[in-house]
């Protein structure tokens, strides 16, 4: 069983995971910034590899993916820094990114690489449900990845169904149709369709992000489901300064 | 269709139904009990049962007449393959009942002159391999010998087609070739085919179009966030019933022509003609409405988002054509437009910022990446995310994720459509020699190549933007410089770093400034359908000056370059060549005022 279904397993209610881009605000700041958020009592770490053009990114995600690509980011290096993790990091950990980086270093050796360094599963936005069924599943699953799918207000039915069947970590929630990076307005719509998802009954785990930025959004997405998902309003909050005193901070609202 | 496909040798029910849901136009059947694949004592219902468009395809040697006339009529044969000595007689005696396909085996000894007595009598010729037991060898015979076949009649290939002969069949440019037989290299057992095989077959080899899927060959796909999902899902299923009703093809053509000025002149350009000793034929795209082909595109798509109920038009633009193309559309029909635009090109493109402005769109700034159009359609396909439901994405080239490529190229097509009727009252015949266009991503090299794809007979020429050189660090020169990736929704070639990141393309032509091209355009370059090449801003400038002072029109920087590949060819005199001038040059005075100093 890897990490993600035991941390499910043994912990149902206000989990919190943190999404940040590899290499920013510093190069070698990826495996430093694992670490503290483990120990000021993060449950998941999403790591983002940057990308040149993250289309489901708002500003914030996008200016951070720039700024570690222009430091020199990429699969080989953060690979490299990864090597460390298990040494300081017990939490899952998931690497978040676009499909053409992925495609350019090789699916399969992608997926070896996320296992030799204890990765759990991986977020690829733009990868096809169609795509990824017909020629990764394989190669995600003998390499012990979860692959984690986006839900929407507008996914239907049907399709939600079919992610819950191919899934096999968590299922993340979008608050709304969004970029990252905006407010959670909890609606009477918003409410209806996460009162909705919960209804169904489904066999995975659900987790809510995009626009979770307070403790008060992180409540309410809890409220919903098994978790939130936090990453612009993180970002933004390690852009200067010291980057243990910064996690403890942003943390000590959540976990107070 | 490169061509058509028959799988033979079926004989297991479930394999049939696996063979008929890849509907394949021939369906082949044994009927000869020598053979391995006897279909023996299956179940004429099995076959009676498959619907047309498959073909069942009854195969004979040496049968008699009257017990292949009974087999016809007993399986409900729509096609007879006769593989042993039948004269033609006997094919002209099953004329009436079925299709006629009669099959020879060519070895290096086969007299193509004894074929003459059958040009009457078959409706479709089959080239198998030569052996004592009439096929099934699962060998390939030297296709070169094919090369002494010099009748019109329309041919099967056959004879060990496998899975790895995909490439050498892209190769082939004989338009008698009319379809291509399979059946022991995609077998498991004798009677058996692996349907995964067959499936990536087909895909792969026999179209240039867009398959069910949404890809073309390797290229396409919709590779897009959850968040566009169910709208690009709503266009998918709703496209071609739009674009194919009735009421809709009677709006888009009444616009096209009253609105935009179509059908677009094709103009006889005899000055250039004379130094190139060619006919060269000027399709006269600079003439519509707002200057250039763009506006083909957003008229079909306005039409369509109305029918969707869209009440928002969002676009992206680089030198601000398909910009004001789009803005134009929304101010004809009263629909409110958002146009995004890279900080840098809205300095460089200050007329066309001010057309659209005046024709009541909002242009929003890009300022994020490159601030140029790669930027742009990141910032709109944003947009589309955060504006799910009242809102259409007027994507202005072939690229974006299925189906826009295959709905823009459709729109296009008109450019195509009306050349080769144009051709035929000029010239008295429809196919020209040679086609040529430029592509960016794409949008007016597709529109002219889309009615002649499928005839290998005409040659496509697509003209790239080396910029200041394809080694230069300064190029739009995709196909050169290009890998297989994902970029704005669709597998395709992208110019990029090892790591996949996008890189930043160069041309002097804004319209051809685009790191990647249309997947069609790529599955085009790979099954070497068309030649791409590539010219730099120095040859296009040129070409500009010489088009204009030769047959008084100035071209859009972007055309000049089609032009400019004129130079680089040679013509043996007489061949016909048409050239797309997809727009016109006024936007670009700025450009040829400073390089010509003027």
């Amino acid at each position: 069983m890897n990490r993600i279904n035991q941390l499910f397993q043994e912990k149902k209610n206000n989990i919190l995971s943190i999404y940040y881009t590899a290499g920013y605000p510093g190069l070698g700041d990826t495996i430093a910034i694992a670490e503290a958020l483990e120990n000021a009592g993060a449950d998941i770490l999403e790591i983002g590899f940057p990308y040149s053009d993250p289309v489901a990114d708002g500003p914030v995600i996008q200016a951070s993916s720039k700024q570690a690509l222009d430091l020199g980011m990429d699969l080989n290096l953060l690979f490299e820094q990864l090597k460390e993790l298990r040494k300081k990091v017990t939490i899952p950990v998931l690497l978040m990114g676009y499909v053409n980086p992925v495609l350019q270093y090789g699916v399969e050796r992608f997926c070896k690489a996320c296992a030799e360094v204890g990765i759990d599963g991986c977020i690829v936005p733009d990868l096809p449900m169609v795509e990824y069924e017909e020629f990764y599943k394989d190669t995600f699953l003998e390499n012990g990845l979860s692959n984690i799918f986006l839900v929407t207000p507008q996914t239907s039915v049907d399709r939600i169904h079919k992610i819950d069947g191919l899934s096999n970590g968590f299922i993340y929630l979008l608050s709304s149709s969004a970029t990252t990076g905006q407010n959670l307005q909890v609606s009477d719509q918003t409410e209806t369709y996460f009162s909705r998802i919960a209804a169904m009954k489904l066999n995975n785990p659900t987790m809510i992000g995009f626009g979770i930025s307070s403790k008060e959004t992180f409540d309410k997405a809890c409220r919903y489901a098994n978790g939130g998902i936090i990453g612009t309003a993180f970002v933004k909050s390690i852009a200067e300064g010291d980057i243990v005193e910064n996690v403890n901070a942003f943390m000590q609202t959540f976990r107070s | 269709m490169i061509a058509k496909l028959k799988i033979c040798g079926m004989k297991d029910p479930l394999n049939i139904r696996d063979a008929v849901a890849l509907k394949p136009d021939y369906l082949g059947f044994i009927f000869y009990p020598a053979s391995k694949r006897f279909i023996a004592d299956l179940d004429p219902v099995v076959i009676r049962q498959i619907p047309l468009p498959v073909k069942t395809t009854g195969v004979f040697v040496n049968e008699e007449l009257d017990v292949v006339k009974k087999a016809i009529a007993d399986y409900q044969l729509k096609a007879v393959q006769l593989h042993g000595q039948e004269s033609p007689d006997y094919c002209r005696a099953l004329s009436n009942d079925a299709e006629v396909i009669k099959a020879f085996g060519i070895d290096a000894a086969f007299n193509f002159a004894s074929l003459k007595p059958y040009e009457d009598a078959a409706d479709y010729f089959l080239f198998d391999t030569q052996t004592a037991e009439h096929g099934g060898s699962g060998k390939t015979f030297s296709w070169q010998l094919l090369e002494q076949y010099k009748m019109d009649k329309p041919y099967f290939l056959s004879g060990g087609i496998g899975p790895e002969s995909v490439a050498s069949l892209k190769q082939l440019s004989d338009h008698r070739l009319y379809a291509i037989d399979v059946n022991s290299r995609f077998e498991t057992v004798p009677g058996f085919k692996n349907i995964e095989e067959l499936t990536k077959f087909k895909n792969h080899t026999m179209s240039y179009f867009v398959n069910e899927k949404g890809y073309y060959g390797d290229f396409g796909g919709a590779y897009i966030p959850e968040m566009l999902y169910p709208n690009v899902e709503e266009l998918r299923e709703n496209y071609l019933k739009i674009i194919n009703d009735a009421d809709f093809q009677k709006e888009f053509h009444a616009l096209l022509k009253d609105y935009v000025g179509r059908p677009s002149p094709l103009y006889l350009a005899k000055r250039l003609s004379a130094r190139y000793n060619a006919n060269i034929f000027l399709k006269r795209e600079d003439l519509n409405h707002t200057g250039a082909h763009k506006i083909n595109n957003t008229i079909g798509q306005i039409l369509l988002a109305e029918r969707l109920g869209k009440k928002r038009i969002i676009a992206e633009t680089g030198a601000g054509q398909h910009g004001v193309a789009t803005a134009t559309v929304c101010a004809l029909r009263g629909l409110e437009c958002v146009i995004y635009m890279g900080e840098i090109d809205i300095h460089r493109q200050a007329p066309n910022v001010a057309r659209m402005k005046m024709l009541g769109a909002t242009v929003v700034s890009a300022v994020s990446g490159s601030k140029t159009l790669k930027d742009a359609t990141n910032e709109a396909m944003r947009d589309w995310i955060n504006n799910p439901v009242d809102t259409h994405y007027i994507i202005g080239s072939v690229v974006g994720p299925h189906p826009y490529p295959d709905m823009v190229s459709i729109f296009q097509s008109v450019i195509s459509e009306e050349t080769k009727k144009q051709l035929l009252e000029q010239t008295g015949n429809d196919q020209p020699d040679y086609v040529l266009a430029c592509v960016g991503g794409g949008s007016n090299a597709m529109g002219m190549f889309y009615h002649f794809i499928d005839d290998e007979k005409v040659k496509l020429v697509a003209v790239e933007a080396a910029g200041k050189g394809v080694s230069s660090g300064f190029s739009a020169a995709t196909t050169y410089l290009g890998k297989e990736g994902v970029l704005h929704g669709s597998r395709s070639i992208l110019m990029q770093t090892a790591d996949g990141q996008v890189v930043e393309p160069h041309s002097v032509s804004a319209g051809l400034d685009y790191p990647g091209i249309g997947p069609q355009h790529a599955h085009l370059f790979k099954t070497t359908r068309a030649e791409y090449v590539s010219i730099t801003d120095d040859e296009s400038l040129q070409a500009g000056l010489l088009c204009t002072q030769l047959e008084g029109i100035i071209p859009a920087i972007e055309s000049a370059h089609a032009l400019a590949h004129l130079e680089k060819m040679t013509f043996t005199g007489g061949e016909n060549v048409v050239v797309c001038l997809s727009g016109r040059g006024d936007k670009d005075m700025d450009t040829y005022m400073k390089y010509f100093g003027l």
